[in-house]
């Protein structure tokens, strides 16, 4: 596990990838396992209609029947619960993985080998890429557990679209935290300012529905191209796929010519 | 001497406050341990870091066995070991993990003869680096540098917290690798050190070169304060006028002097009277710019 950067990358998560998949699995599979009570309460609807709208389309997203299926694992799941945690791992590994590094010292000793700078961010970035799968195929594993043990009436390869969208969403700002750590070699600055992109780019997506001052502006949000099209219930857009790899590659982009550029911190 | 290994034009880096490097302009040798001398925080570190390209030049270049250290960093670095000034390790690993990690980086790394450093080193690589001690880091620091045989050795203060049996195991690696015609550039901020173990040195002073010397030019315009301790009270005239000698103080029976190079004619003059107790400072790095800012000819070469 330590032939290269991109292994030694995988090799440092490992005991955190373990604890993050036996929570995802616990997380999920709780999840679906309270989907029969909310089914058998149809007055959930209802009660959910008597909140302001804000408050539904903030933290419960804008789906007709909450105790669907889709409407119920969207809600609980795919609109907020997903993406915030595939964002706090990808952000976290983003604005390490250069500037983390640079902060402890070691890049010194990383750079001295004959490796070009523009590896050392595609390695890093690769690790974080499977790392990534790796926690969908774990979010997905458990919903399908649940869903088959509770009898969901939901398709798996739905589930699936939908893990990825949130997966690709998260490895978005994972790397644009990645670009700047190799922008600026400041992990604070990385994990907030992407942090906060995201909080912004989040309430964009929720609230343009119900608020007309933004509502032009809602494909500014890359949460947008990850549930707007509802990748649940329809599938995949192949267009909104297409934009959230594309910035990705474009941050990535970023993250390599930049680094490559600056002089490293000591 | 046309086996130039390293070569700075004008090598100029402006970095952070305070910190950086001024129109260098210096040659090291295939074959010689080069020694870079200067007190912390006069540019050291940041002439290294140019030289392994971490940091751009503001103005000049440098060449590394004639290439470029920017744009042929990676083929530089390919012949190069070095060891970072402010060691920072992968805490979480151990010695031998780490080392397994950088030879994987890098070609030419036998395994067996990284064994026979960390012996020859006494070198601890089983326990997590975390749980060593600053010498031990340091070991393993210089074996990652060492371990592939590098045709230029890059040190930057490399016998910071080695314990002394350690350093000299360090000294008699250095000479293996002058003796295989491999070259090593070290900085240092102690004199002595230099002395023992570089062919030439160049002085660095906030961020300007003032000198560079042979070890053995630079002993003989070096200064030492001495004091000498007679039997009976001595006339100051007696040493006023001794070649090398200045700064001369008489204190009835006690003469306190600072000697420029050789001390014999102090010695022999010293020696028409009883002569107690001799106590030789061994200059200071201080002093030693001092020699250098005073005697006025002979700068930078």
């Amino acid at each position: 596990m330590l032939r290269n950067v991109f292994l030694k990358s995988l090799r440092d998560q490992r005991r955190a990838l373990f604890w993050w998949i036996v929570g995802l699995l616990a997380l999920t599979l709780y999840l679906a396992l309270l989907y029969p009570s909310i089914a058998k309460t149809p007055e959930y609807n209802k009660i959910l209609e008597a909140w302001p709208p804000e408050l539904t389309y903030t933290v419960l997203g804008e789906f007709a029947d909450y105790s669907s299926p889709e409407g119920f694992l969207n809600s609980s799941v795919f609109f907020l619960t997903a993406p915030l945690l595939f964002l706090i791992f990808t952000i976290a590994f983003g604005s390490n993985a250069i500037a983390g590094e640079e902060e402890r010292g070691t890049m010194d000793l990383l750079l001295a080998n004959p490796l070009p700078r523009w590896r050392v961010v595609l390695e890093k970035f690769a690790a974080l890429v499977v790392l990534t799968m790796v926690l969908a195929f774990a979010l997905w594993l458990g919903l399908a557990i649940g869903a088959v043990a509770v009898d969901m009436d939901i398709r798996l390869e739905r589930v699936a679209e939908a893990t990825l969208s949130g997966a690709l969403l998260g490895l978005a700002f994972g790397a644009l935290a990645l670009a700047l750590g190799c922008a600026r070699g400041k992990r604070g600055l990385s994990i907030g300012v992407t942090a906060t992109l995201g909080l912004a780019a989040y309430l964009l997506n929720s609230l343009a529905p119900i608020t007309e001052a933004v509502k032009p502006y809602r494909k500014l949000s890359l949460f947008y191209y990850f549930i707007g099209a509802d990748p649940l219930a329809n599938g995949w857009n192949l267009g909104h796929v297409a934009v959230l790899v594309g910035v990705t590659v474009v941050f990535l982009a970023v993250a390599v010519i930049a680094f490559a550029r600056r002089d490293v911190a000591v | 001497m046309n086996d130039v290994v390293i070569r700075t034009e004008g090598l100029t880096k402006f970095y952070g406050r305070q910190r950086g490097a001024i129109g260098l302009q210096f040659e090291v040798w295939r074959g010689e341990v080069f020694g870079y001398l200067g007190p912390n925080g006069a540019g050291k570190t940041t002439t290294i870091r140019t030289l392994l390209d971490f940091i751009r030049p503001t103005r000049g270049c440098a060449t590394i066995f004639g290439l470029d250290t920017h744009r042929d960093s990676r083929a530089i670095r390919r012949r190069v070991g070095y060891l970072p000034g402010e060691l920072a390790l992968y805490e979480k690993l151990t010695g031998v993990e780490l080392l397994r990690y950088v030879s994987h980086l890098r070609e030419g790394v036998e395994w067996r003869f990284v064994e026979e450093l960390a012996t020859r080193l006494d070198c601890d690589l089983s326990h997590a680096i975390h749980t060593l001690s600053h010498g031990n880091r340091q070991k393993i620091g210089l074996l990652q540098a060492f371990m592939h045989k590098p045709e230029l050795l890059i040190l930057d203060e490399p016998t910071l917290g080695l314990d002394p049996l350690v350093q000299q195991e360090f000294y008699r690696l250095l000479a293996e690798v002058k003796a295989d015609g491999r070259s090593v550039f070290l900085s240092s901020h102690i004199l002595p050190e230099v002395e023992r173990v570089c062919d030439r040195v160049g002085i660095i002073r906030e961020g300007r070169l003032i000198a560079v010397e042979s070890v053995a030019t630079l002993k003989a315009r070096a200064l030492r304060r001495l004091e000498v301790h007679f039997a009976v009270p001595v006339p100051q005239e007696a040493f006023a006028r001794v070649a090398g000698v200045r700064d001369v103080t008489v204190e009835n029976s006690i003469l306190r002097c600072t000697v420029m190079g050789s001390l014999d004619a102090l010695i022999k003059a010293a020696a028409q009277f009883e002569v107690v107790n001799v106590i030789s400072h061994e200059p200071s790095l201080e002093e030693i710019f001092l020699a250098y800012y005073s005697g006025g000819e002979n700068h930078a070469a």
